[in-house]
């Protein structure tokens, strides 16, 4: 018999984030902010994928479940996708998961975020990291216990 | 919590399969009539022979029952009464907690579906539907007499068109008959059909199970009416194993039950408005929930039946398919699992079926509908058929005999 996951919660807490990185633009922006040494918070695992267009709203889905607090998906900026029209399909997908899915799951809507991050863009991804990482911080844990 | 979800496993769960399977003997008439076997190499005799004599470990090992239908042809034609289906349920609890096997990798659209549900059984979820579909001048409520139970059918709008009006139809014929305002629940749980049945995860089922219960009494209803085959089973059959008073409590019907009691009972008639001089054939899909796997003095195939024969007369002209009722098709497709090309041989048998009888399919599950209009855009032949839901059918056909009417010709 599987054992229950016991969560032990600290004060302070460290939300858990999931963020999915294309490999041309926004893996790149990943590591020009490590490279630059901008400072952001350390509660993150990126998951990198060739396009955002990779990303199944069936992993979101699954992130969820598996608890995690926030999920991040990134890709290039539009017109910049390295597959042309990869990103675009990500965000025609984004929206009905967004407005079919999350929200009708009770789920709050800020906790799920697509964002468009160019691999020049080292701050931004480090400034985005941070704000997302606050907002996660003032919901709370999706996990009541 | 966690104590008394292991008390409620233990009324739906049989460590030894052996148990179940004592009264075989060896027949092999459901390894004849198992619809999967048409389309691939599988044998349920081999299986329950293999388990009774104490190979139980390799069939779970070779994972071969993660492709059953779960149809219950194979009951329906058992001279013993064996429950096939339910062999399948507990091996595969089985096979996930205890052989480690994992099918999320066969599970059709990357098991969107059976996750949101799983989501759905944890106690810190409260769902927010949509509640776009109502159609206007319909009056709801969160508390009330008559409860109408949508199921999975808004999630199902992220892939699949047109379902709302499933939803739609039904509530407004509900809202035509009752005089009180209809309970929607905003936050309504999954029944926890596909994981009970496909995914072997019982716990989970339990868990959505109490919180459906917890929520039903908490509104004070006293009558669920619903439109999909797979939650009236549910709630006839499967809630009641765990909760023995369920079907005491509340009196779960499905909308071709409650049509017909009314119907019989002169509160509504049927009529058509734009009736041709030239007769539509249509005919009716039973799915397998609605048929075999109802209890034997549940006559819902013959009711709807009765109430198609009514539709003669309204420029209508029922036939039925080669295999019918109790011997009906199955739609390839049970609890989102395994959508291949052996699934889709199944469903085109079916539709073929359906095309030599008629223009219009009727069904009342929503997911065969799902599976079966899915196919339609892969196959020209079988574009031209219209497959309806049976409250979408009959939506335009439903009239009220007003007893108000009567009453003020007295005065």
């Amino acid at each position: 018999m599987p054992k229950a996951k016991t969560k032990v919660i600290r004060k302070d807490f460290t939300p858990e984030i999931l963020v999915f990185c294309c490999n041309w633009c926004s893996y790149a922006g990943a590591d020009l902010a490590g490279v630059s040494r901008f400072q952001y918070p350390p509660n993150m695992r990126i998951i990198r994928v060739m396009c955002s267009g990779r990303v199944d709203p069936a992993f979101v889905i699954k992130a969820l479940k598996e608890g995690a607090d926030g999920i991040l998906i990134t890709g290039c900026h539009i017109g910049d996708c390295h597959y042309i029209s990869g990103n675009e399909y990500a965000q025609e997908r984004f929206g009905r998961l967004h407005e079919i899915i999350i929200k009708q799951l009770g789920i709050n809507e800020k906790r799920v975020r697509l964002e468009w991050v160019s691999a020049s863009e080292g701050k931004r991804f480090a400034d985005l990291i941070t704000e997302f990482t606050n907002q996660i911080k003032e919901l709370g844990p999706l996990k009541v216990l | 919590m966690y104590n008394d979800t292991l008390d409620y496993l233990e009324k739906i769960y049989e460590p030894d399969l052996r148990n179940l399977l004592k009264r075989c003997y060896q027949c092999g008439r459901c390894s004849g009539v198992c619809q999967l076997s048409k389309v691939q190499k599988y044998a349920p005799s081999k299986i329950i022979e293999l388990i009774l004599e104490g190979f139980e470990d390799r069939v779970l090992e070779s994972g071969e029952l993660w492709d059953c239908l779960t149809c219950n042809q194979c009951l329906k034609d058992c001279p013993e009464d064996i429950n096939f289906a339910d062999i399948v349920r507990i091996a595969r609890y089985k096979m996930r907690h205890f052989a480690n096997q994992n099918p999320d990798e066969i599970v059709a659209h990357k098991g969107i579906y059976t996750t949101i549900s799983e989501i759905m059984s944890r106690p810190y979820i409260t769902p927010e539907r949509s509640l776009d579909w109502v159609p206007k001048g319909c009056k709801i409520s969160d508390k009330g007499n008559v409860l109408y139970y949508v199921g999975c059918l808004p999630f199902f709008n992220y892939e699949f068109e047109n379902l709302d009006s499933i939803a739609t139809s039904t509530l407004k014929i509900l809202c035509q008959i009752e005089k009180e305002p209809i309970v929607v629940f905003k936050e309504e749980n999954c029944c926890g059909h596909d994981i009970y049945w496909g995914q072997g995860k019982l716990k989970t089922f339990i868990k959505l199970a109490m919180k459906n219960m917890e929520m039903f009494e908490k509104a004070g209803i006293s009558k669920i009416v619903t439109a999909c085959a797979e939650c009236y089973r549910t709630f006839k059959v499967d809630y009641p194993n765990i909760f023995e008073d369920f079907n005491d409590k509340f009196d779960v019907k499905h909308v071709i039950e409650y049509i017909y009691e009314k119907w019989k009972e002169n509160l509504i008639q049927f009529h058509n408005p734009n009736k041709k001089s030239e007769k539509i054939p249509f005919t009716y899909h039973d799915p397998c929930r609605l048929s075999r796997f109802l209890p034997k003095d549940n006559n819902i195939m013959e009711k709807v039946r009765e109430i198609f024969k009514e539709f003669k007369d309204l420029g209508y002209d029922f036939n039925e398919m080669e295999h019918n009722q109790k011997n009906a098709l199955c739609c390839g497709v049970s609890s989102w699992m395994n959508c291949n090309e052996k699934s889709k041989a199944l469903r085109y048998k079916r539709m073929l079926e359906a095309k030599s009888a008629g223009d219009i399919m009727v069904t009342s599950c929503p997911k065969c509908r799902i599976h079966l209009s899915c196919l339609q855009d892969d196959f020209e032949d079988i574009a031209s058929i219209e497959i309806l839901d049976f409250s979408e059918f009959l939506i335009n056909h439903i009239k009220l005999i007003k007893p108000d009417i009567k009453g003020e010709e007295k005065k």
